[in-house]
C-alpha cells in the first residue's frame, strides 16, 4: 500500500478536496472541523454573485431562436427551443449565412463568457473555500444529479443548476433538492421532459388528430410520452436500479411528469419576465390517477408528480442507494455495509435530511479506519494542486478546463446521466497516470515563483503522509518548480487518505 | 541533458518484464484476432459516402449533391449502382483487393432521429437509447476471458463501459516530462501495490512510443488551446500501433466527431471522408503484419435525409451507410438490401429505409471473426436481439491468416 493518513489527513483529503497551506493545522480536531463546515453551508457567495440565472439563460435561448426564425424564411416556423433543434439559415447563399452568423455573433460571445465565467467560479471556491467539506458534497450531487452538456440543449444550464438546485439543499432535505433538480430546466431539458406530452392531454389529443388528417408527413412530429425523465429518476436519482420498479412504474411516473417544462417564448413575450423558470403546462399533462410502487396518486396537475417524487425519496431503496453512494465516495470503493445501514437507517429517521446522514457518516468508526481510502478523481487531482498552491486563475479557467477535459473528467461532460464514476477502477491506468505527470509539470509551472521552500510546503501540505522517499525526491529536485511537480506527481499525492 | 526517448530506452531495461498489455495468452489458440469499431458521431449522410448514382431517382432527389463515377470531381466506382466518395482514395484501392466493404441502408433499431437516443443505442447494444449502462463493446470482452480491450478516447465511451478491463489512451498533452522526474518517480510508485503495475506499463507505453510519428507532428503544430487535437488519423492510427503488437489488445474503439451536416455538406463530407481514408492508411500502416487478422466496422448512428435540404445539407434520418475494412474481410462488394429511393420506397417520405439492422453484422463480426458463441452474443453481448440473425460470409476465409 501506498501512504498512511490519519484522521486529520483523511478529513482535509478525503472528506475535504485537499489541504490548503494551513489547512491541516486548522482541522486538528478533525470532527469538530468537519461539523463546523455543516453548521455553517456552503460559502463561495461572493464568486457567484452576478452570474445569470436559469431565467436569464432562457430568455437568451429564446432570443437566439427568434433571430434565427426571421433568417428563416417561411416553413418549419413551429419549431422552436424545446424541440432541441435550430432552424438552419435560409437557402444556401453564403451571404445569408454571414448575415445570420453576424447577427449572432454577439449572443454566441455573451453565452461563451457566461460559461467560461461560470467554470471560473466554480474553480475559484474549490480552490479557496474554507468549507471544502461542504464543497466536496455539493459536487457529489451535482454528479449524481448528473446533466452532461453535451447534450446542445442542456449545456447552458448545468452549472446554473448547482447553484440554485444543490447549493441551497446541500446540507438540508434531500427531498427539497430532489424537487428543486427535477423542476429545475437543466434536467427537463437534458432528460427531454420538455418534450413529453400526454397522450391523452388536450395537446396530445390535438397532436394525434393533426396526425390523422395530414397523414405521417413528418410535419409537427413533436408529441407523445417520453420517459427519460422518469426512468432516471427512478434508476439513477431516488431507488436505484435495484430499487424493485417495474416498466409500468416507469411509464406511470412519466405520465405524472407530462407538462413539467421551461419557460419558452410566451412568459417572455412583450418584455415580460417570468418569476420561475419552471414552468407546468396543464394542457400537455396527462389526465387521471397514477399508480407507482403500488401507491396511487389522484390527478392533481402539478402536484401529482410533486407527491410521486417526494414519495420516492422517502423509499427505503432510496435511503439505500443514496447512502450507498455517499460511503463508496467518502469511505472506499467497498465501504462496511454495516456503515451504510446505519446512514440509510438516519435518513429514513430523520425525514430525507441530509445533514443527518453526514453526521452519522463522519460519527462512523468505519468512516476512520486504514482501509478507508480513495483515489482521486481528475477532477480531485487538479482541484487538490490548485489548493495547494493557491493558484489564482485570474478569470482565465480555459487552461484548468483543457487540462480536466484531456485527464478524462471535462467539467459538467460525463456524457451520461450516470455521472463520472466514482470507482478507482475507471480511473487508475496507465495512460491517466501518465497524463498526470504531464499535468504535475505543467501545474508546477503556475505555482506562485514566490512560493515557499519546496520540503516545507509539502510538509505543510501532506502532514503526516510526507514519506521519506517522497520527501528525498521533493529535497532533490534541480529547481523549485521540479519540487512542486514531484510532490503534484508523486504517488502519495493520487490519494485521498 | 537527456532526450526523453534515450533516457526511456535505457530505464526500460529495469522494466523489461512488464509487458505493456499482460495476460494476454490467446497466441498460441490460433484466434489471435483483431476487431476494431469506429464511431462517427453526428449522423454520416449514406447517399454521400456511397452514393447509389445507378438508381434511377437518385440524381433527381440530391440535385446538387449528386455524386457520379462519371462527373469532373468523379466518385469511385463499385459497381452499376453504386460508387464510393470521391475522398474514400485508399479505401477504394482496399476494396480492389477486397479488404474493403460497404453496407447499404443500414440502422441501429433505433428510428426516432436524435443523435444522443441514438448513440446510445449504437452503444449500448440494445434496440432502446437506455437499455443498458454498459456498451456491447464491453460485454463482448468480457465474453473473451484474458482478453483487454483499449478505447481511444479520454473520456471511457458507452460502447466500453462495463465490467471487462479496457484501457483508454488519448494523445498526450503537450507537455515534455523531466526524465530526471520520471527517474525519481519510479522508486516511489514502486512502492504504491495498487498504482505500482499501471505506472510501470505507464512509462513502458512511452517507451513503446505507441503514438504514429505523424501523430506526434501533429500535435507539436497544434496550436495550444486548439479544441481539437487528434482527429481520426492519428486516433486510428494510435490504435493500430496498439493492437498491432503480437500482445497488443485485441479489441479496440475510437471516435470522431463533426458528421452533422446540417449545411454546406459537400465541403463538409469530403474534408471528413478524406479524413476517415487517412485513418484506414494509417490504421492499416500500423498493424503491419496483423492487418491480415483484422476486421474493422466504420459505423455512425444514424443516415439522413433523402432530399437536400435549403441549406446544401440534409437533416436527420435513418438508414446509412457503415463500413467494413481489414485483411481479414470478405470484402470487395457492397452489401445489404437496397431499398431504392424512389417515390413511395422511402421511410417516412424522407429517409432511405434501413433494411439491415448493425446487430447484425456485429453479431456476424464477433461470431466469425472473435469466436463470440451465438448464444453469448444473443443473451449479454446483444440482449433481446434472438431475432436479428448474424451475417454469414464476413470473415475472408476460415483462420487464413493463421
Amino acid at each position: 500500500m501506498g501512504a498512511t493518513g490519519n484522521a486529520v489527513t483523511a478529513a482535509v483529503n478525503r472528506f475535504g478536496l485537499g489541504a490548503k497551506p494551513g489547512d491541516l493545522a486548522g482541522a486538528h480536531d478533525p470532527r469538530a472541523w468537519l461539523e463546523t463546515q455543516l453548521a455553517r453551508g456552503p460559502d463561495g457567495a461572493q464568486f457567484l454573485a452576478g452570474l445569470p440565472t436559469s431565467i436569464d439563460y432562457l430568455r437568451d435561448e429564446i432570443q437566439l431562436f427568434a433571430i434565427r426564425r426571421e433568417f428563416k424564411q417561411g416553413g418549419r416556423g413551429r419549431r422552436d427551443f424545446l424541440t432541441g433543434k435550430m432552424p438552419g439559415p435560409p437557402g444556401d447563399t453564403k451571404a445569408a449565412a454571414a448575415a445570420l452568423k453576424q447577427a449572432l455573433q454577439p449572443y454566441r460571445q455573451e453565452q461563451r463568457k457566461d460559461l467560461l465565467a461560470e467554470f471560473s467560479a466554480r474553480i475559484r471556491i474549490a480552490t479557496g473555500t474554507a468549507t471544502p467539506f461542504v464543497e466536496r458534497l455539493v459536487r457529489f450531487w451535482s454528479n449524481h444529479f448528473a446533466v452532461s452538456v453535451d447534450k446542445f440543449s442542456a449545456r447552458l444550464f448545468a452549472a446554473p443548476m448547482e447553484r440554485e438546485a444543490i447549493r441551497p439543499h446541500v446540507t438540508g432535505r434531500f427531498a427539497d433538492m430532489l424537487l428543486a433538480v427535477e423542476t429545475h430546466p437543466a434536467m427537463l431539458l437534458y432528460l427531454d421532459n420538455v418534450r413529453s406530452v400526454g397522450p391523452d392531454s388536450r395537446l396530445g389529443r390535438r397532436i394525434a388528430a393533426r396526425l390523422a388528417r395530414d397523414g405521417d408527413a413528418g410535419k409537427g412530429k413533436a408529441g407523445g410520452l417520453n420517459e427519460n425523465l422518469g426512468r432516471e429518476a427512478m434508476e439513477l436519482h431516488t431507488v436505484g436500479v435495484n430499487g424493485g420498479y417495474t416498466q409500468a412504474d416507469v411509464t406511470e411516473f412519466s405520465r405524472a411528469l407530462t407538462g413539467w417544462s421551461v419557460a419558452a417564448k410566451r412568459e417572455f413575450a412583450n418584455g415580460r419576465q417570468p418569476d420561475s423558470a419552471f414552468v407546468f403546462r396543464a394542457n400537455a399533462h396527462e389526465p387521471g390517477a397514477r399508480r407507482v410502487l403500488g401507491k396511487t396518486f389522484a390527478e392533481g396537475g402539478f402536484e401529482q408528480g410533486k407527491a410521486i417524487l417526494d414519495f420516492l425519496a422517502h423509499r427505503p431503496a432510496t435511503a439505500r442507494h443514496l447512502s450507498l453512494q455517499l460511503a463508496q465516495h467518502f469511505v472506499s470503493d467497498d465501504p462496511p455495509p454495516a456503515l451504510v445501514d446505519r446512514m440509510a437507517k438516519s435518513y429514513l429517521d430523520h425525514d430525507t435530511d441530509l445533514a443527518a446522514v453526514y453526521r452519522t457518516l463522519i460519527e462512523s468508526p468505519e468512516a476512520w479506519g486504514s482501509e478507508a481510502r480513495k483515489f482521486k478523481t481528475p477532477q480531485d487531482f487538479v482541484t487538490s494542486a490548485l489548493r495547494a498552491a493557491q493558484i489564482d486563475l485570474q478569470g482565465r479557467p480555459q487552461p484548468v478546463l483543457g487540462l480536466l477535459t484531456t485527464l478524462g473528467q471535462p467539467v459538467f461532460d460525463p456524457r451520461s446521466p450516470a455521472g463520472f464514476s466514482d470507482n478507482s477502477a475507471n480511473w487508475v491506468d496507465p495512460d491517466g497516470l501518465w497524463k498526470r505527470v504531464q499535468a504535475a509539470e505543467a501545474l508546477s509551472a503556475h505555482v506562485a515563483s514566490g512560493g515557499g521552500e519546496p520540503l516545507a510546503f509539502a510538509q505543510d501540505i501532506l502532514g503526516p503522509l510526507l514519506d521519506e522517499d517522497t520527501a528525498q525526491a521533493i529535497r532533490r529536485a534541480e529547481s523549485k518548480r521540479q519540487a512542486y511537480a514531484t510532490l503534484f506527481a508523486s504517488p502519495t499525492f493520487q490519494w485521498r487518505v | 541533458m537527456l532526450t526523453r526517448r534515450q533516457f526511456l530506452g535505457t530505464a526500460a531495461v529495469g522494466t523489461a518484464t512488464l509487458l505493456v498489455w499482460p495476460k494476454l495468452t490467446f497466441a498460441a489458440t490460433g484466434a489471435d484476432t483483431r476487431f476494431l469499431f469506429v464511431l462517427l458521431r453526428g449522423g454520416l449522410d449514406g447517399l454521400e459516402s456511397v452514393p447509389p448514382y445507378g438508381d434511377p431517382g437518385y440524381q433527381a432527389i440530391r440535385g446538387a449533391l449528386a455524386l457520379s463515377p462519371s462527373a469532373a470531381k468523379p466518385a469511385h466506382k463499385l459497381d452499376s449502382v453504386f460508387a464510393l466518395h470521391p475522398s474514400f482514395n485508399y479505401a477504394a484501392q482496399l476494396y480492389a483487393q477486397g479488404q474493403f466493404m460497404p453496407v447499404v441502408a443500414a440502422a441501429p433499431p433505433y428510428w426516432g432521429r436524435s443523435h444522443f437516443q441514438a448513440q446510445n443505442c449504437v452503444e449500448n447494444g440494445t434496440s432502446k437509447p437506455d437499455g443498458s449502462q454498459t456498451g456491447w463493446l464491453n460485454r463482448c470482452i468480457a465474453s473473451m476471458p484474458g482478453v483487454d480491450g483499449l478505447a481511444c478516447a479520454a473520456v471511457m465511451p458507452l460502447t466500453m463501459r462495463g465490467s471487462a478491463k479496457v484501457e483508454t489512451w488519448s494523445p498526450p498533452l503537450p507537455t515534455e516530462v523531466n526524465p530526471i522526474l520520471l527517474q525519481r518517480l519510479q522508486p516511489l510508485y514502486a512502492a504504491d501495490t495498487r498504482l505500482a503495475s499501471p505506472f510501470a506499463r505507464a512509462v513502458a507505453q512511452q517507451n513503446d512510443s505507441p503514438v504514429p510519428e505523424s501523430g506526434i507532428g501533429m500535435l507539436a503544430s497544434s496550436k495550444p488551446g486548439k479544441k481539437k487535437q487528434g482527429g481520426l488519423p492519428v486516433m486510428m492510427g494510435a490504435a493500430g500501433t496498439f493492437m498491432g503488437k503480437s500482445d497488443g489488445p485485441r479489441v479496440a474503439f475510437v471516435e470522431d466527431e463533426g458528421w452533422d451536416t446540417h449545411a454546406n455538406e459537400a465541403a463538409i463530407v469530403t474534408s471528413k471522408i478524406a479524413e476517415l481514408d487517412a485513418g484506414l492508411k494509417s490504421f492499416q500502416q500500423a498493424m503491419g503484419g496483423m492487418w491480415g487478422r483484422t476486421i474493422l466496422i466504420v459505423a455512425t448512428e444514424f443516415g439522413r435525409t433523402a432530399h437536400v435540404n435549403g441549406t446544401g445539407g440534409t437533416d436527420h434520418g435513418t438508414g446509412g451507410s457503415m463500413f467494413l475494412a481489414g485483411g481479414a474481410l470478405h470484402g470487395g462488394r457492397v452489401a445489404g438490401q437496397w431499398p431504392g429511393i424512389g417515390s413511395g420506397e422511402l421511410y417516412q417520405n424522407r429517409d432511405v429505409h434501413a433494411t439491415t439492422d448493425f446487430r447484425s453484422v456485429f453479431k456476424g463480426v464477433l461470431a466469425s471473426h472473435l469466436g463470440v458463441s451465438e448464444s453469448l452474443l444473443a443473451s449479454r453481448v446483444f440482449p433481446g436481439s434472438d431475432g436479428v440473425a448474424p451475417i454469414d460470409g464476413l470473415v475472408r476465409s476460415a483462420r487464413a491468416a493463421a
